[in-house]
């Protein structure tokens, strides 16, 4: 399958590339969780439609399966996923203010100190996350303290 | 122009999903804040089936069903993508995740159709 013959998929950096494809900056760390939160919110979403059809198998089951939920464990997996989706969909609005050319400055010579577009989008980046970071401390205090 | 069109798609439903999931995680979990009701009074038995039965429930939840899998299963399909495939496997993944996804939204659908044509007391 991975031969070495030059295919047109062999310039692909496969399962290695997914962990480790260069130097880290603080944008690859956001790529990564954006790739864990994306497939963790798929899997869940699945899940859930699954195990929320056990309303159709009446009263006493939903309401077994809503008391599960209502544990301590449970509590907590929830609060994960909230935290992932709001995480998921700020970074998600910063890539696609970047895919839209915004915040990325205009090209400019190679001059010593390199200004790099990743450098000059930076500011936002943090904005981005403070306001996820707010969003899902605030989020908790109302899961955990209703 | 195939796959620009599928991303696009892949973007162009983000809208739907930031309003409709936010909104059933204000249903769903935070009803204290946004509706003065526990949250275990929102899960009850009873209280779902009443939400079921609004038209207005009824085609959010299909269109946050069609939107959030076609999302999620297009991010998918894309990581999977970027494993060195050839070009057979490439269309077993595409066919897989097409009946993936339809299966799912099918299954979804049934289930939202079931509350919403839930009859009380029988
Ligand atoms: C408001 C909510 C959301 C926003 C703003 C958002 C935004 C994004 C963006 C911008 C991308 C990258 C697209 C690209 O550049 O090609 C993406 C990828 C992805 N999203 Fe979302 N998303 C949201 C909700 C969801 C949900 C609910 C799921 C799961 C059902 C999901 C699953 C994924 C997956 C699996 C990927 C691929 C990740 C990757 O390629 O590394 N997203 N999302």
């Amino acid at each position: 399958m991975n031969s070495n013959k030059p295919t047109a998929y062999n310039n692909r950096l496969g399962i290695k590339g997914w962990v480790y494809a260069g130097r880290y900056t603080f944008e690859r760390y956001l790529y990564l969780g954006h790739r864990v939160s994306g497939l963790g919110l798929i899997a869940y979403m699945v899940l859930h439609i699954i195990e929320t059809a056990n309303r159709m198998r009446g009263v006493e089951a939903w309401q077994g399966l809503m008391a599960l939920f209502a544990s301590w464990p449970f509590k907590i997996i929830e609060y994960l996923l909230f935290a992932m989706a709001v995480f998921h969909a700020m970074n998600g609005v910063r890539l696609l203010v970047t895919e839209l050319g915004f915040f990325l400055g205009k090209p400019r010579e190679p001059v010593y100190p390199y200004s790099t577009s990743i450098k000059r989008h930076r500011p936002l980046t943090f904005v981005i996350m403070g306001l996820a970071a707010m969003i899902i401390i605030l989020g908790g205090s109302s899961l955990f303290f209703p | 122009m195939r796959e620009t069109r599928l991303w696009s798609l892949h973007i162009l439903v983000l809208p739907i999903i930031a309003v409709l999931l936010g909104m059933h995680f204000a249903v769903m979990h935070y009803a204290p804040v946004f509706y003065g009701m526990s949250v275990d009074k929102a899960r009850e038995f009873s209280t779902m089936i009443e939400r079921g039965k609004s038209v207005t429930q009824l085609v959010l939840y299909i269109l946050l069903l069609a939107a959030a899998l076609y999302h999620g299963l297009y991010g998918l399909r894309g990581i999977i993508r970027e494993l060195p495939l050839t070009p057979v496997l490439v269309k077993v993944v595409d066919a897989g995740i097409i009946t993936f996804g339809l299966f799912i939204f099918a299954f979804g659908t049934y289930v939202t159709w079931w509350t919403f044509s839930y009859k009380i007391g029988g």
